[in-house]
């Protein structure tokens, strides 16, 4: 197969978009070409009848959020308005996505709990589960290093797996805090999981982003490309010869290689999309003394997702903002300690919620980012769902209630505008959130999760 | 001398205030050990004589970044070493080979491994390094004979074993067919290397074994590693690249066979060029000072920070195991109290001591009077077993017990408030832990885990040496399970006393060589190969010998 056409727009970019990826003195945000407009007369779908391409996030912030009273993890999280429905208030933490003027595109989800987390607990790792509904797998110790990985693939993956044939790549995964912890497994250390056995190792360096999403077209008049072929092909017999003398977890394992085999066969056969490629970014997320660039590469990433979803290079795209239990410095806030040992300090408060605001800004910049480019008769956020989670809901005490979740976008139309503040009376599953998501990219999904994470009730409240 | 004479395996038990969780050692004679003494909790435990259970089953182990790298070199030549872009190793249980043996591949390897393939075969054939695989002079371009001949050598070394019929077809099709269609043989040859780098059994060690005759004292099903797959185990573990043209045949030859030609042929490739570097690769990762450049420090509170600095403490560390492991006849215990290091100019100046040049690392005797001593009070460690901008004594307390120890430490009970509290009162990184300590539910693991790391806090988050904590007077003086020792030098020599110090050191080796936890079956072979580490005088070299022709190196279980 090939991949398939892009999305063909006839309105220019807007300005902010053009200017604003001038970061690091090069720019990143160059205008696309304009085609010919293929859309049909109402501008919500392509000419031909096919619906406009929806995509999905996940976004990740670590080590969760402030407490209402200081040391008091029954006070509540700062997090939350305190009314609730469409038009609830701005709280000093939702100021970000205010002022950035897309706020309106956020539903709310308060007053749930992660489903899969209860199955086994273990702070940190219990609430990466609300990005999968699958609990988490605890590997034998034996006297070494605890770890764990994913009890299943998260709901990014899940999309990229039903949806992810329709484009170059079926997924990216982005990075932007380095500071991530990698001696406890893959549940902490990545935010993506294609199954408990297939972290998804995230990109860092926009230039390396830029050169996923771009860079890896091979023209088709390549005369070495039928070789290429030809070499994954004998590949593939080596795996599949090799897969009848290994025992039942390594045949998983082959499984796997032989689908990335046959992905990355179809990568070198695709098509490029009638897209201008962007130039590539100045910016590489190298610290300046000691100092992580966060603003510049968020900016730069979520510019380079938005172009990549302008061309629909990609629908399925994760965001690891900071990661669990990880050691962000938020040195823009004149803050010095590493987030997560800073969370565990009742006292650091009101650094914590420095941070959460500081947070939201950049989430504020994605959901810009994706508004800002028109398609149809709106832009690339009314065509996509971004989930928003962290992995508690205070770090004070791991707890996996009322941790913050954000739906933003407008989901193709299936999400609810402008978004409203819906709080669960009972701690519903934070499962149903991810279903209600997933729904916006796989309508036929009917469930989603394992266990005590499973759910296939849908959040209806948040939906248009 | 206290040894360790059996190890019960009490996986999941509880011991000690809700703690320890692993393997318990029950020692020869009645010395408690970190108190763990509490068989009580053997609950598995009948009569102290229990199944041993099976040996691991073999599993597929992607090559890890660096070996991937060495493995390209050492057949093709340095430039397509370099040409080549490793996959990101993940770590699990605290080593990066049981995520090699555990974790499956994405899209992103298979594209790296493409893309790195076809770059290594153009840099061979730039360098003129395919020559070495063949020398027939092709008839044609179609030349099938001469390109079988090619593909028999390149796959021979480049797989680790001999091919079979109908991976010669395949792979001479495609080599064929590409220096046909592009008309030119060498391009074919081009094609056949990008093509099997790409290979699984390339980019895997694949491990299978034979069922051996000799089920051994214990009864249990074990199958012996081929003589190929030996070869390559052994390469990998000590020289961190593929075996040579010369161990493979030897390997053919049986002299892997028996245990005196595996001894043989482990002290011969200690003395390859790569053995070194391997070692250093596991040390970096056990010690955690393998991403110490990319450690985050408060320029504030840290000012002299910097990544160049973080390699330079790598390379202190680093150089001082292995002085100790090369060094003939030399106890591996030494690298725990050492009352000397190795400091560059940077480092030299970091510790406050006089650099005796002319350029390098050079050795020198730690400072008077700071209770340093070992790798326990270098920067490099105690960098990273730091915040970003203060010390952790947890941190540090857990790696002792964990890493060098290999106790299991639980994480904080649900819900539990896990607050580090700071109070007028409470002033010293000592004090505020005292205050965390008086919560019952926090009191059991950190008991076990801030002692060791209360002691060593003269040493600052990036190892320089003080005397005050936030303007108090520090105290160090501590206990490792009710040891006293006061710095980094008295720790390392209380440490070195303990047989669980010497297991653990066994045991993480083997984790690491195999890429994976070791299984209660290969305990009892891994106890042999810690009395023999012993009885050498806690020699490294003799470690590695041993631990390379044990039963548990040489054997793997049945495939699930």
């Amino acid at each position: 197969m090939t991949a398939k056409a892009p999305i063909i727009r006839s309105k220019p970019l807007s300005r902010r978009t053009l200017l604003r990826g001038a970061v690091n003195g090069v720019a990143v945000g160059l205008a696309l070409p304009v085609l010919d407009i293929m859309l049909d007369e109402h501008g919500e779908a392509l000419a031909n009848g096919t619906p406009l391409p929806r995509r999905l996030v996940t976004w990740m912030f670590g080590n969760g959020v402030a407490l209402n009273v200081e040391g008091e993890v029954n006070s509540g999280l700062r997090f939350w308005p305190s009314s609730t429905g469409v038009g609830y208030e701005v709280t000093p933490q939702l100021a970000p996505l205010f002022e950035a003027g897309v706020l309106d595109y956020c539903s709310l989800c308060s007053g749930f709990d992660v489903g899969a987390a209860a199955e086994h607990r273990r702070g940190h790792h219990d609430g990466c589960t609300v990005f999968s509904g699958y609990p988490f797998i605890e590997l034998p110790a034996g006297g070494s290093n605890y770890s764990s990985k994913s009890g299943g693939p998260t709901i990014d993956q899940v999309a990229a797996a039903a949806i992810g044939g329709e484009t170059f790549l079926p997924s990216i995964q982005l990075q932007v805090s380095k500071r991530i912890v990698k001696g406890e497994g893959p549940t902490l250390q990545y935010l993506s999981h294609k199954g408990p056995d297939q972290p998804l190792p995230q990109i860092a360096d926009p230039q390396e982003a830029w050169d996923k999403l771009f860079g890896g077209f091979t023209p088709s008049d390549d005369p070495t490309k039928p070789h290429r072929l030809a070499a994954l092909d004998a590949v593939r017999e080596d795996a599949l010869a090799l897969r009848m003398r290994v025992g039942s977890e390594d045949r998983h394992r082959l499984d796997a290689h032989l689908e990335s085999v046959a992905q990355i066969r179809t990568q070198i056969n695709a098509i490029a999309p009638q897209c201008m490629t962007p130039p590539l970014p100045g910016e590489t997320n190298t610290d300046i003394d000691g100092v992580e660039p966060l603003i510049a590469v968020n900016q730069v990433m979520s510019d380079l997702l938005a172009l990549a979803f302008t061309c629909d290079i990609t629908r399925v795209a994760s965001v690891q903002f900071s990661g669990s239990v990880g050691g962000t410095v938020f040195s823009d806030l004149e803050l010095s300690a590493g987030h997560h040992a800073m969370s565990h300090e009742s006292a650091r408060n009101e650094d914590i919620d420095a941070t959460t605001i500081y947070a939201m800004a950049r989430f504020a910049e994605w959901l810009v980012a994706l508004r800002d480019i028109p398609e149809g008769a709106g832009n690339i956020l009314d065509n996509s769902c971004l989930l928003l989670s962290s992995d508690c809901a205070s770090g004070l005490a791991h707890s996996t209630f009322d941790l913050p979740l954000i739906v933003a976008g407008g989901g193709g139309g299936a999400l609810a505008y402008p978004g409203i503040h819906y709080r669960s009376p009972s701690a519903q599953n934070t499962s149903d959130v991810l279903l209600s998501c997933l729904q916006t990219v796989c309508p036929e999904a009917t469930e989603v999760g394992g266990t005590l994470g499973y759910s296939n009730t849908p959040l209806s409240a948040i939906l248009a | 001398m206290v040894r360790i004479s059996r190890a019960t395996l009490v996986s999941g038990a509880v011991l000690c205030s809700a703690c320890y969780v692993g393997i318990d050692f029950v020692e020869d004679d009645a010395q408690a050990d970190g108190g763990s003494d509490d068989s009580a909790a053997d609950s598995g435990a009948d009569g102290g004589e229990e199944e041993l259970g099976p040996y691991a089953e073999p599993r597929l182990r992607v090559l890890l970044g660096r070996q991937y790298v060495n493995a390209v070199t050492d057949l093709l030549g340095p430039a397509a070493g370099e040409a080549v872009d490793p996959r990101t190793d993940v770590a699990l249980n605290g080593f990066v080979a049981v995520g090699a043996a555990q974790l499956a591949l994405s899209d992103d390897d298979i594209d790296r491994f493409e893309s790195s393939a076809r770059a290594a075969a153009a840099a061979a054939r730039a360098a003129d390094t395919l020559g070495d695989f063949y020398s027939c002079e092709p008839a044609d371009l179609a030349d099938a004979n001469c390109m079988t001949e090619f593909v028999a050598d390149f796959g021979y070394l480049a797989w680790r074993r001999p091919l079979d019929d109908a991976e010669l077809a395949r792979w001479v099709a495609v080599g064929v067919e590409a220096a046909v269609d592009l008309g030119d043989f060498e391009t074919g040859l081009e094609f056949v290397v990008a093509g099997m780098l790409q290979s699984p059994y390339f980019v895997y060690q694949v491990e299978r074994g034979e069922p051996v005759a000799d089920l051994g004292a214990a009864g249990v099903e074990r199958r012996a590693l081929q003589p190929h797959e030996l070869a390559t185990r052994m390469a990998f573990f000590l020289t961190d690249s593929t075996p040579s043209r010369e161990l493979l045949a030897a390997a053919e030859a049986g002299e892997l066979d028996d245990e005196a030609g595996v001894r043989a042929w482990a002290l011969a490739l200690m003395d390859h060029p790569r053995s070194q570097a391997a070692l250093e690769g596991y040390f970096a990762e056990l010690l955690h000072i393998d991403h110490l450049e990319a450690v985050a420090k408060d320029g504030g509170t840290y000012p002299g920070w910097s990544p160049a600095l973080a390699e330079s403490m790598r390379g202190e560390t680093l150089a001082l195991v292995s002085e100790v492991i090369w060094e003939e006849g030399r106890d591996f215990r030494d690298i725990l109290d050492a009352d000397y290091t190795f400091v560059d100019e940077a480092l030299a100046d970091h510790y406050g001591v006089a650099y005796p040049g002319p350029a390098g690392f050079q050795r020198v005797a730690l400072p008077e009077g700071q209770k340093r001593g070992g790798i326990l009070g270098h920067a490099g460690l105690m960098s990273s077993l730091s915040h970003v901008d203060s010390t952790s004594p947890t941190i540090r307390g857990k790696f002792v017990q964990e890493r060098l120890l290999c106790f299991t430490i639980p994480p904080p009970p649900p819900g539990v408030v896990t607050d580090l509290p700071s109070t007028e009162e409470a002033k010293t990184m000592r004090e505020r832990l005292a205050l965390h300590q008086q919560e019952p539910e926090c009191a059991g693991c950190h008991s076990i885990m801030d002692p060791p790391g209360l002691g060593l806090e003269n040493f600052d988050g990036v190892g320089r040496y003080r005397e005050l904590d936030n303007g108090e007077p520090i105290d160090a003086l501590s206990d490792l399970d009710g040891d006293p020792f006061e710095g980094s030098g008295q720790l390392g020599a209380v440490i070195r006393e303990r047989p669980r110090f010497t297991y653990c050191s066994v045991a993480n080796l083997y984790r690491h060589a195999t890429g994976h936890i070791e299984s209660g079956g290969e305990v009892d072979s891994l106890l042999t190969v810690d009395d023999a580490f012993s009885a050498e005088g806690h020699a490294f070299r003799a470690l590695l010998v041993e631990l390379v022709a044990s039963d548990a190196f040489r054997l793997v279980g049945e495939l699930q």
